[in-house]
């Protein structure tokens, strides 16, 4: 009998002709052995399905005979439908079952307890190996406990299948870099889900570096040469020159031309000015009209015009308030101008226009910082 | 009469340099000749020069890293140049050497003439030196404007 059972298609041929306790007894031993059976996986539906109901029939007859008619029934007409629901039909049949054995009487209750218990078992041990065969893994056939094996198997493959959703998104947003290893295909999954958002604009093409440097060198080339661009709009006859050294050599010799320009510019103005001595403030009038509009100081600078005039015919004067002016513009008294003076030295300027004895108190130096601190209105 | 000086709003750093300009140079106007008159011509210069550099910075502010770096210059010109006219010997040599070791710059000799160059742009890396650049030149370009025009409208 152990022989014939050991191939479930024999067992199937065979059941019609076994008395049910037998098939029974032989249930049991074959479930004993079941483990080591690993071409039981490998059988067809149809005699899965047929060992199922002549094992449930053999169950039900055995034990309650006038009952289980429309359970069978029940039970049948659910076997034709998949995995999970044979799964879950098997843990509801033994579930049922002991439901119906707890109403009945107690001898027979024991008895159909013990099987409902076997038969738990038989089905959890089928839906052990129905998810082996799925998830191929071989180890978890040793275990009995089909809850446990269940959850465990459930869980990789679920951790399984959000793998293989995050290579493909890894494979979706970087479709140029070529990864075949597992570990790099999951570094770069992580990789572009971090880095996406700082680095939206610079994508890595193909053969190109992605770690967080290159990207940076990277943004940082580019930031350059939008800068270097920039530049070559600005400094004229840079156009032709490609190649960033001719370009920098460009820039510089455009800037040191600006400065001589300006030396230039300011020499020409020095030696002018000593001339023009009366014409300036006509002139800073007459020329710039728009700043004088909006310049507080416009009128008393006409105002201060015939006090140069008086400065200008009076040289002796001068020279005795230049041989004081070389006093004050000693180290010492520039860095505590630097912020006292800014407002009151409007009003210096202008009284030193008219008197030229307070003159040395405004040296150069605070000139210029009034020049920055000043503000105009 | 000067049209792009007076299609200006007042606030841009061109009206803001030549007012600035134009006051400090009728504050030059105003001092009493130094001295020696054979170093007059030359006090002036360099008062003109400083004050149109001060000017410039102080219209553009202390947004700019170049601007910061003139003000700074001149404002702290008297303290120290005597330290600097002492340190000028060994300035040249002993700030090239590490230089030249460090930067990898395409061209970096040019870059560290530039460094040079614009005020400021020795401690700047490249890329922002880059961009003082090219504020620095816009804003030499409206100084030589400005002090063209005002040299042109003067000397006639």
């Amino acid at each position: 009998m152990l022989h014939c059972l050991q191939s479930p298609e024999n067992h199937a041929g065979n059941s019609t002709d076994m008395t049910v306790l037998e098939r029974q007894g032989a249930r049991l031993l074959w479930l004993q052995q079941q483990p080591d059976q690993q071409n039981f996986v490998t059988q067809n539906s149809t005699s899965l399905e047929f060992y199922q109901t002549a094992l449930f029939h053999g169950l039900t007859n055995n034990d309650f005979g006038n009952l289980p008619i429309p359970r069978t029934e029940f039970v049948t007409e659910k076997m034709g439908f998949s995995e999970s629901e044979i799964v879950a039909n098997f843990l509801e049949m033994g579930h049922s079952f002991s439901r119906t054995s707890s109403c009945l009487p107690a001898a027979a209750a024991t008895t159909t307890s013990s099987m409902a218990g076997a038969k738990e078992k038989s089905g959890n041990s089928i839906l052990l190996e129905k998810m082996v065969s799925s998830s191929t893994g071989r180890d978890s056939l040793k275990k009995r406990k089909a809850e446990v094996e269940f959850g465990v198997t459930e869980d990789g493959r679920d951790k399984r299948i959000k793998a293989d959703a995050e290579e493909g998104e890894s494979k979706a947003a970087e479709k140029n870099s070529r990864e075949s290893s597992a570990d790099t295909s999951k570094e770069n999954s992580k990789f572009s889900e971090v880095q996406k958002p700082d680095y939206i604009h610079v994508r890595a093409r193909r053969g190109q570096a992605t770690d967080s440097h290159s990207l940076a060198e990277r943004a940082r080339r580019e930031k350059i040469g939008k800068k270097m661009k920039c530049l070559q709009d600005l400094v004229p006859g840079c156009n032709k020159i490609t190649g960033r050294a001719g370009m920098l050599d460009e820039i510089i010799n455009y800037v040191q031309s600006l400065q001589q320009q300006v030396e230039f510019l300011s020499m020409k103005l020095a030696a002018l000015n000593p001339r023009l001595d009366f014409n300036i403030d006509n002139s800073f009038k007459k020329e710039f009209p728009a700043y004088v509009a909006g310049f507080p100081t416009a009128d008393i600078s006409s105002s201060e015009m015939p006090n140069l005039a008086c400065l200008q015919f009076s040289p002796v004067k001068q020279g005795d308030t230049s041989c004081v002016l070389d006093v004050p513009i000693t180290p010492p008294q520039a860095p505590q101008r630097t912020t006292g003076s800014s407002i009151p030295i409007p009003e210096i300027y202008l009284d030193s226009s008219c008197f030229p004895q307070v003159q040395p108190y405004t040296t150069l130096d605070s000139d210029l910082q009034s020049l920055y601190n000043v503000e105009f209105h | 009469m000067n049209p792009q000086n007076l299609s200006l709003n007042p606030t841009s750093i061109r009206s803001k340099f030549t007012k600035t300009f134009l006051r400090a140079l009728t504050r030059i106007n105003n001092r009493r000749p130094p001295i020696s008159p054979s170093r007059e011509i030359y006090q002036r210069y360099r008062r003109v020069k400083i004050a149109a550099d001060a000017s410039m910075a102080s219209a553009v502010g202390s947004r700019r890293t170049w601007s910061r770096a003139i003000l700074w210059k001149i404002r702290n010109q008297r303290r120290y140049r005597a330290l600097v006219s002492r340190r000028i010997s060994t300035h040249a040599m002993t700030k090239r050497d590490p230089r030249e070791n460090y930067g990898r710059e395409v061209g970096h000799g040019s870059a560290d003439e530039l460094r040079r160059i614009v005020p400021g742009g020795e401690a700047m890396d490249f890329c922002s030196l880059l961009g003082e650049t090219a504020h620095y030149i816009k804003c030499l370009n409206t100084q030589v404007q400005v002090m063209r025009s005002i040299a042109d409208l003067y000397s006639t």
